[in-house]
Protein backbone atom coordinates (compact mmCIF):
# COMPACT_ATOMS: atom_id res chain seq x y z
CA UNK A 1 0.00 0.00 0.00
CA UNK A 2 2.69 2.62 0.67
CA UNK A 3 4.67 1.75 -2.48
CA UNK A 4 1.40 2.01 -4.11
CA UNK A 5 1.02 5.66 -2.62
CA UNK A 6 4.77 6.10 -3.57
CA UNK A 7 4.28 5.46 -7.18
CA UNK A 8 0.96 7.13 -7.44
CA UNK A 9 2.71 10.23 -6.21
CA UNK A 10 5.64 9.99 -8.66
CA UNK A 11 3.27 9.95 -11.35
CA UNK A 12 1.38 13.07 -10.25
CA UNK A 13 5.27 14.44 -9.64
CA UNK A 14 5.77 13.70 -13.17
CA UNK A 15 2.18 15.02 -14.65
CA UNK A 16 2.46 18.48 -13.46
CA UNK A 17 6.02 19.27 -12.99
CA UNK A 18 6.27 21.15 -16.70
CA UNK A 19 3.61 23.14 -15.83
CA UNK A 20 5.14 24.46 -12.71
CA UNK A 21 8.95 24.99 -13.54
CA UNK A 22 8.56 26.08 -17.16
CA UNK A 23 9.58 29.44 -15.89
CA UNK A 24 12.41 27.73 -14.04
CA UNK A 25 10.60 28.57 -10.69
CA UNK A 26 11.19 32.17 -11.70
CA UNK A 27 7.80 34.19 -10.96
CA UNK A 28 6.72 36.25 -14.17
CA UNK A 29 6.99 39.57 -12.64
CA UNK A 30 7.84 42.88 -14.72
CA UNK A 31 9.94 45.43 -13.21
CA UNK A 32 8.05 48.77 -13.54
CA UNK A 33 4.14 49.56 -13.83
CA UNK A 34 2.19 49.59 -16.86
CA UNK A 35 -1.26 50.87 -17.67
CA UNK A 36 -2.39 46.83 -18.60
CA UNK A 37 -1.84 46.03 -15.41
CA UNK A 38 -4.53 48.11 -14.26
CA UNK A 39 -6.88 46.41 -16.73
CA UNK A 40 -9.23 43.27 -16.66
CA UNK A 41 -8.19 41.71 -20.11
CA UNK A 42 -6.33 43.04 -23.17
CA UNK A 43 -8.40 43.69 -26.43
CA UNK A 44 -8.43 39.98 -26.95
CA UNK A 45 -8.86 36.87 -23.94
CA UNK A 46 -5.57 36.28 -22.89
CA UNK A 47 -5.17 32.63 -24.16
CA UNK A 48 -5.72 34.20 -27.55
CA UNK A 49 -3.37 37.02 -27.42
CA UNK A 50 -0.70 35.02 -26.11
CA UNK A 51 -0.85 32.75 -29.28
CA UNK A 52 -1.89 35.09 -31.84
CA UNK A 53 -0.65 38.73 -30.98
CA UNK A 54 1.74 38.26 -33.75
CA UNK A 55 -1.52 37.46 -36.50
CA UNK A 56 -3.31 40.21 -35.36
CA UNK A 57 -0.07 42.68 -35.75
CA UNK A 58 0.93 41.29 -39.25
CA UNK A 59 -2.96 41.95 -39.89
CA UNK A 60 -3.42 45.40 -39.09
CA UNK A 61 -0.13 46.20 -40.32
CA UNK A 62 -1.06 46.02 -44.13
CA UNK A 63 -4.11 47.49 -43.20
CA UNK A 64 -2.31 50.51 -41.95
CA UNK A 65 0.15 50.87 -44.25
CA UNK A 66 -1.17 50.23 -47.34
CA UNK A 67 -5.41 51.02 -46.71
CA UNK A 68 -4.98 53.68 -43.84
CA UNK A 69 -6.85 51.64 -41.25
CA UNK A 70 -5.75 53.06 -38.14
CA UNK A 71 -8.37 51.45 -35.45
CA UNK A 72 -6.77 51.08 -31.96
CA UNK A 73 -7.36 47.92 -31.29
CA UNK A 74 -4.52 45.28 -32.98
CA UNK A 75 -2.79 48.40 -33.90
CA UNK A 76 1.41 48.10 -32.50
CA UNK A 77 1.74 52.01 -31.24
CA UNK A 78 -1.53 51.07 -28.52
CA UNK A 79 0.13 47.66 -27.74
CA UNK A 80 3.39 49.49 -26.47
CA UNK A 81 1.52 52.53 -25.17
CA UNK A 82 -0.55 49.99 -22.74
CA UNK A 83 2.12 47.29 -22.19
CA UNK A 84 5.03 49.73 -21.68
CA UNK A 85 6.65 50.16 -17.94
CA UNK A 86 7.17 52.98 -16.18
CA UNK A 87 9.88 53.43 -13.50
CA UNK A 88 9.58 55.05 -10.13
CA UNK A 89 10.50 58.66 -11.81
CA UNK A 90 7.79 58.08 -14.09
CA UNK A 91 10.23 57.44 -17.48
CA UNK A 92 9.45 54.71 -19.89
CA UNK A 93 11.63 51.57 -20.26
CA UNK A 94 12.28 49.91 -23.53
CA UNK A 95 9.46 47.31 -23.85
CA UNK A 96 12.24 45.22 -25.90
CA UNK A 97 14.44 45.60 -23.01
CA UNK A 98 15.52 42.63 -20.59
CA UNK A 99 12.85 41.63 -17.95
CA UNK A 100 9.92 43.87 -19.67
CA UNK A 101 7.05 42.59 -21.66
CA UNK A 102 7.97 41.37 -25.12
CA UNK A 103 11.31 40.29 -24.26
CA UNK A 104 10.51 37.64 -21.26
CA UNK A 105 8.74 35.92 -23.13
CA UNK A 106 10.35 36.10 -26.72
CA UNK A 107 13.35 35.00 -24.64
CA UNK A 108 12.01 32.13 -23.36
CA UNK A 109 10.56 30.78 -26.60
CA UNK A 110 13.41 31.86 -28.51
CA UNK A 111 11.99 34.34 -30.58
CA UNK A 112 13.67 36.82 -32.00
CA UNK A 113 12.19 39.76 -33.81
CA UNK A 114 13.13 43.24 -34.68
CA UNK A 115 10.01 45.67 -34.60
CA UNK A 116 12.04 47.63 -32.68
CA UNK A 117 14.82 48.63 -35.13
CA UNK A 118 12.19 50.73 -36.57
CA UNK A 119 9.53 50.87 -34.30
CA UNK A 120 9.71 53.14 -31.37
CA UNK A 121 9.86 50.97 -27.65
CA UNK A 122 8.63 53.62 -25.82
CA UNK A 123 5.75 56.11 -26.63
CA UNK A 124 7.70 58.76 -27.99
CA UNK A 125 7.01 61.86 -29.72
CA UNK A 126 3.45 63.52 -30.80
CA UNK A 127 0.04 60.85 -29.70
CA UNK A 128 -1.56 59.98 -32.67
CA UNK A 129 -4.84 61.36 -31.68
CA UNK A 130 -3.22 64.44 -30.23
CA UNK A 131 -5.03 67.22 -32.05
CA UNK A 132 -7.74 65.56 -33.43
CA UNK A 133 -10.56 67.92 -32.11
CA UNK A 134 -8.32 70.55 -32.88
CA UNK A 135 -9.62 73.34 -34.98
CA UNK A 136 -7.57 74.26 -37.43
CA UNK A 137 -9.40 77.22 -39.48
CA UNK A 138 -7.47 79.72 -36.25
CA UNK A 139 -4.32 79.47 -38.39
CA UNK A 140 -5.87 80.02 -42.10
CA UNK A 141 -7.57 83.55 -40.09
CA UNK A 142 -4.75 84.25 -38.49
CA UNK A 143 -4.62 87.93 -39.55
CA UNK A 144 -1.05 88.11 -41.05
CA UNK A 145 0.48 91.54 -41.09
CA UNK A 146 2.85 91.53 -44.30
CA UNK A 147 6.14 93.65 -44.04
CA UNK A 148 5.27 93.86 -47.43
CA UNK A 149 2.63 95.91 -46.41
CA UNK A 150 4.63 98.08 -44.26
CA UNK A 151 6.66 98.75 -46.65
CA UNK A 152 4.06 99.91 -49.05
CA UNK A 153 2.56 102.07 -46.20
CA UNK A 154 5.94 103.71 -45.01
CA UNK A 155 6.94 104.23 -48.95
CA UNK A 156 3.78 105.98 -49.56
CA UNK A 157 4.18 108.44 -46.80
CA UNK A 158 7.33 109.33 -47.99
CA UNK A 159 6.00 110.55 -50.96
CA UNK A 160 3.78 113.00 -49.28
CA UNK B 1 -45.35 98.35 -15.89
CA UNK B 2 -44.26 95.30 -17.74
CA UNK B 3 -45.40 92.12 -17.08
CA UNK B 4 -43.42 89.09 -16.89
CA UNK B 5 -44.87 86.06 -18.03
CA UNK B 6 -45.11 82.83 -16.48
CA UNK B 7 -43.01 79.83 -17.62
CA UNK B 8 -45.20 76.91 -17.66
CA UNK B 9 -43.33 73.79 -16.50
CA UNK B 10 -43.60 72.16 -20.20
CA UNK B 11 -42.48 75.17 -21.67
CA UNK B 12 -39.26 75.27 -19.00
CA UNK B 13 -38.61 71.78 -20.01
CA UNK B 14 -39.32 72.24 -23.71
CA UNK B 15 -36.39 75.80 -24.01
CA UNK B 16 -33.83 74.22 -21.58
CA UNK B 17 -33.56 71.09 -23.62
CA UNK B 18 -33.87 72.86 -27.19
CA UNK B 19 -30.86 75.61 -25.53
CA UNK B 20 -28.87 72.56 -24.47
CA UNK B 21 -29.29 70.59 -28.05
CA UNK B 22 -28.00 73.42 -29.73
CA UNK B 23 -24.91 73.37 -27.27
CA UNK B 24 -24.49 69.90 -27.97
CA UNK B 25 -24.89 70.07 -31.66
CA UNK B 26 -22.83 73.02 -32.78
CA UNK B 27 -19.38 71.02 -31.85
CA UNK B 28 -20.39 68.25 -34.40
CA UNK B 29 -20.92 70.37 -36.81
CA UNK B 30 -17.75 72.24 -36.58
CA UNK B 31 -15.89 68.90 -36.24
CA UNK B 32 -17.72 67.67 -40.25
CA UNK B 33 -16.67 70.42 -41.69
CA UNK B 34 -13.22 68.36 -41.92
CA UNK B 35 -15.23 65.45 -42.55
CA UNK B 36 -12.75 63.02 -40.89
CA UNK B 37 -12.49 59.31 -41.96
CA UNK B 38 -13.29 57.17 -39.36
CA UNK B 39 -10.27 55.48 -37.85
CA UNK B 40 -11.96 52.09 -38.66
CA UNK B 41 -12.55 52.74 -42.60
CA UNK B 42 -9.83 52.59 -45.39
CA UNK B 43 -9.10 55.08 -47.56
CA UNK B 44 -11.05 56.03 -50.79
CA UNK B 45 -10.03 57.40 -54.06
CA UNK B 46 -11.87 60.16 -53.87
CA UNK B 47 -9.84 61.92 -51.58
CA UNK B 48 -7.08 63.06 -53.17
CA UNK B 49 -4.37 65.16 -51.26
CA UNK B 50 -2.31 67.44 -52.78
CA UNK B 51 0.16 70.49 -52.08
CA UNK B 52 0.66 73.96 -53.91
CA UNK B 53 3.35 75.71 -53.07
CA UNK B 54 3.84 79.64 -53.83
CA UNK B 55 7.43 79.83 -54.03
CA UNK B 56 7.60 83.71 -54.31
CA UNK B 57 6.05 83.60 -50.38
CA UNK B 58 8.66 81.47 -49.43
CA UNK B 59 11.59 83.09 -47.53
CA UNK B 60 15.18 83.22 -47.76
CA UNK B 61 16.57 81.84 -44.98
CA UNK B 62 13.36 80.31 -43.57
CA UNK B 63 13.76 76.63 -42.33
CA UNK B 64 10.11 76.53 -40.48
CA UNK B 65 9.07 73.95 -42.86
CA UNK B 66 12.34 71.62 -42.84
CA UNK B 67 12.45 71.52 -38.52
CA UNK B 68 8.62 71.00 -38.46
CA UNK B 69 9.35 67.99 -40.67
CA UNK B 70 12.38 66.77 -38.51
CA UNK B 71 10.12 67.41 -35.47
CA UNK B 72 7.21 65.89 -36.46
CA UNK B 73 8.84 62.28 -37.85
CA UNK B 74 12.01 61.98 -35.60
CA UNK B 75 14.69 62.49 -38.66
CA UNK B 76 17.31 63.06 -36.37
CA UNK B 77 20.80 62.97 -38.40
CA UNK B 78 24.38 61.96 -37.62
CA UNK B 79 25.69 65.81 -38.19
CA UNK B 80 26.61 64.13 -42.31
CA UNK B 81 24.56 66.09 -44.18
CA UNK B 82 25.76 63.84 -47.60
CA UNK B 83 23.39 60.46 -45.73
CA UNK B 84 21.39 62.42 -43.59
CA UNK B 85 17.67 61.88 -44.18
CA UNK B 86 15.71 64.85 -45.73
CA UNK B 87 12.49 64.48 -46.18
CA UNK B 88 11.82 68.17 -46.92
CA UNK B 89 14.82 70.87 -47.89
CA UNK B 90 15.40 73.94 -49.39
CA UNK B 91 16.53 74.85 -52.78
CA UNK B 92 18.33 77.70 -54.05
CA UNK B 93 17.62 78.24 -57.60
CA UNK B 94 18.87 81.05 -60.29
CA UNK B 95 17.41 81.95 -63.37
CA UNK B 96 20.10 81.88 -65.67
CA UNK B 97 18.64 84.55 -68.12
CA UNK B 98 17.81 87.28 -64.61
CA UNK B 99 20.06 85.93 -62.13
CA UNK B 100 16.57 86.41 -59.61
CA UNK B 101 17.28 83.85 -56.87
CA UNK B 102 14.64 81.68 -55.43
CA UNK B 103 14.36 79.35 -52.73
CA UNK B 104 12.09 76.40 -53.25
CA UNK B 105 11.13 73.94 -50.76
CA UNK B 106 11.71 70.30 -52.57
CA UNK B 107 9.88 67.03 -50.97
CA UNK B 108 8.25 64.43 -52.42
CA UNK B 109 6.50 65.38 -55.18
CA UNK B 110 3.84 62.86 -55.08
CA UNK B 111 3.66 61.87 -58.83
CA UNK B 112 0.30 60.08 -59.64
CA UNK B 113 2.74 58.67 -62.64
CA UNK B 114 5.28 57.57 -60.29
CA UNK B 115 8.62 56.38 -61.33
CA UNK B 116 9.87 55.02 -57.72
CA UNK B 117 7.05 52.27 -58.05
CA UNK B 118 7.78 51.53 -61.60
CA UNK B 119 11.12 50.52 -60.62
CA UNK B 120 10.48 48.93 -57.07
CA UNK B 121 11.17 44.97 -57.32
CA UNK B 122 9.18 44.31 -53.96
CA UNK B 123 6.40 46.52 -54.64
CA UNK B 124 7.31 48.25 -51.12
CA UNK B 125 6.77 51.68 -52.88
CA UNK B 126 3.41 52.10 -53.94
CA UNK B 127 0.65 54.86 -54.40
CA UNK B 128 -2.25 55.27 -51.87
CA UNK B 129 -5.58 55.22 -53.89
CA UNK B 130 -5.97 58.93 -52.14
CA UNK B 131 -2.45 59.48 -53.79
CA UNK B 132 0.18 59.85 -51.41
CA UNK B 133 3.45 57.62 -52.74
CA UNK B 134 5.00 56.26 -49.65
CA UNK B 135 7.44 53.20 -49.15
CA UNK B 136 5.56 49.92 -47.29
CA UNK B 137 9.61 49.58 -45.14
CA UNK B 138 8.08 46.37 -44.31
CA UNK B 139 8.43 44.99 -47.62
CA UNK B 140 11.28 47.42 -48.81
CA UNK B 141 14.89 45.42 -49.60
CA UNK B 142 16.91 48.68 -49.41
CA UNK B 143 17.44 48.58 -52.88
CA UNK B 144 17.47 51.86 -53.91
CA UNK B 145 16.36 52.01 -57.03
CA UNK B 146 13.74 54.50 -56.67
CA UNK B 147 15.98 56.85 -55.46
CA UNK B 148 17.86 56.77 -58.28
CA UNK B 149 14.48 56.77 -60.42
CA UNK B 150 13.25 59.88 -58.56
CA UNK B 151 13.72 62.94 -61.05
CA UNK B 152 13.75 65.21 -57.68
CA UNK B 153 15.75 63.47 -55.77
CA UNK B 154 13.45 63.39 -52.65
CA UNK B 155 13.68 59.67 -51.19
CA UNK B 156 16.54 59.22 -48.28
CA UNK B 157 18.11 56.20 -47.47
CA UNK B 158 18.99 55.06 -43.97
CA UNK B 159 22.38 54.26 -43.36
CA UNK B 160 22.84 53.62 -39.59
CA UNK B 161 21.05 52.31 -36.90
CA UNK B 162 18.11 54.40 -35.23
CA UNK B 163 16.91 54.58 -31.97
CA UNK B 164 15.04 57.88 -31.40
CA UNK B 165 12.26 56.78 -33.54
CA UNK B 166 8.97 58.71 -32.65
CA UNK B 167 5.87 56.60 -32.44
CA UNK B 168 4.06 57.99 -35.61
CA UNK B 169 7.04 57.60 -38.13
CA UNK B 170 8.82 53.82 -37.54
CA UNK B 171 11.67 53.91 -39.72
CA UNK B 172 14.93 52.51 -39.63
CA UNK B 173 18.02 50.82 -41.61
CA UNK B 174 18.28 49.68 -44.73
CA UNK B 175 15.28 51.27 -45.77
CA UNK B 176 14.63 54.01 -48.24
CA UNK B 177 12.09 56.84 -47.09
CA UNK B 178 10.17 60.33 -48.19
CA UNK B 179 7.42 62.69 -47.33
CA UNK B 180 4.37 60.73 -46.45
CA UNK B 181 2.47 64.14 -46.61
CA UNK B 182 2.47 63.59 -42.62
CA UNK B 183 0.27 60.25 -43.36
CA UNK B 184 -0.47 59.71 -39.38
CA UNK B 185 -1.49 63.12 -39.35
CA UNK B 186 -4.12 62.87 -42.42
CA UNK B 187 -5.53 59.78 -41.08
CA UNK B 188 -5.88 60.69 -37.79
CA UNK B 189 -8.49 63.59 -39.28
CA UNK B 190 -5.91 66.37 -38.90
CA UNK B 191 -6.38 68.36 -42.32
CA UNK B 192 -2.53 69.67 -42.26
CA UNK B 193 1.26 68.64 -43.00
CA UNK B 194 3.82 69.54 -40.21
CA UNK B 195 5.05 71.66 -43.13
CA UNK B 196 2.39 73.16 -43.83
CA UNK B 197 1.32 74.35 -40.19
CA UNK B 198 5.06 75.35 -39.56
CA UNK B 199 4.83 77.98 -42.39
CA UNK B 200 1.51 79.04 -41.58
CA UNK B 201 2.84 79.74 -37.61
CA UNK B 202 5.31 81.52 -39.64
CA UNK B 203 2.88 83.86 -41.19
CA UNK B 204 4.50 83.37 -44.86
CA UNK B 205 1.82 80.80 -45.93
CA UNK B 206 3.57 79.59 -48.84
CA UNK B 207 2.74 75.91 -48.29
CA UNK B 208 -0.89 74.73 -49.08
CA UNK B 209 -2.15 71.63 -48.60
CA UNK B 210 -5.72 69.86 -48.87
CA UNK B 211 -8.12 67.81 -50.69
CA UNK B 212 -8.02 68.70 -54.47
CA UNK B 213 -11.85 66.82 -54.31
CA UNK B 214 -12.78 69.62 -51.55
CA UNK B 215 -13.59 72.87 -53.72
CA UNK B 216 -13.00 74.94 -50.36
CA UNK B 217 -9.81 73.86 -49.39
CA UNK B 218 -6.79 75.75 -49.45
CA UNK B 219 -4.58 74.04 -51.69
CA UNK B 220 -8.50 73.98 -54.49
CA UNK B 221 -8.41 77.87 -53.35
CA UNK B 222 -4.90 78.28 -54.31
CA UNK B 223 -5.00 76.31 -57.60
CA UNK B 224 -7.48 78.75 -58.59
CA UNK B 225 -6.04 81.95 -57.86
CA UNK B 226 -2.44 81.56 -59.08
CA UNK B 227 -1.13 79.87 -61.83
CA UNK B 228 0.49 76.39 -60.57
CA UNK B 229 2.91 74.67 -62.18
CA UNK B 230 4.37 71.24 -62.21
CA UNK B 231 8.33 70.61 -62.46
CA UNK B 232 10.48 69.14 -65.09
CA UNK B 233 6.27 68.35 -66.67
CA UNK B 234 7.83 67.13 -69.68
CA UNK B 235 8.15 63.62 -67.98
CA UNK B 236 4.63 63.92 -67.21
CA UNK B 237 4.73 62.26 -64.52
CA UNK B 238 1.18 64.53 -63.00
CA UNK B 239 2.66 65.33 -59.47
CA UNK B 240 0.14 66.27 -56.82
CA UNK B 241 3.15 68.89 -55.56
CA UNK B 242 2.52 71.94 -57.72
CA UNK B 243 4.45 75.57 -57.49
CA UNK B 244 3.55 79.15 -58.09
CA UNK B 245 5.83 82.02 -59.44
CA UNK B 246 8.92 79.76 -60.06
Amino acid sequence: MYQLAMRLLLVIFFLISPDIYSHDGINHSIKGKSKADDAAQCVEPTEIMQKEHFVFLYHQRDKTVINGVRTKNHSFANCIDCHVSYDEVGKPIPINSEGQFCQTCHVQTAVNIDCFSCHASVPRGRKPEAHISFNYNHLENQVQVPHEIEELVSYVEGIK
Amino acid sequence: MTTIEKLSRRGFIVKSISALSTVYFIPDILTSVHAAKPLSEEVKSDTKWAMSIDVDKCAKGCTACVDACVEENGLYGFDRPETDSQWIRKLTIKDIKTDKVKVVPMLCQHCENPPCCDVCPTGASFRRIDGIVMVNQHTCIGCRYCMMACPFKARSFVHENLTEQVTTAPRGKGCVESCNFCVNRIDHGIPTTACEEACMKEGHKAISFGDLSDPNSRVSQALKTKQNRRLRADLSLKQRVTYSNI
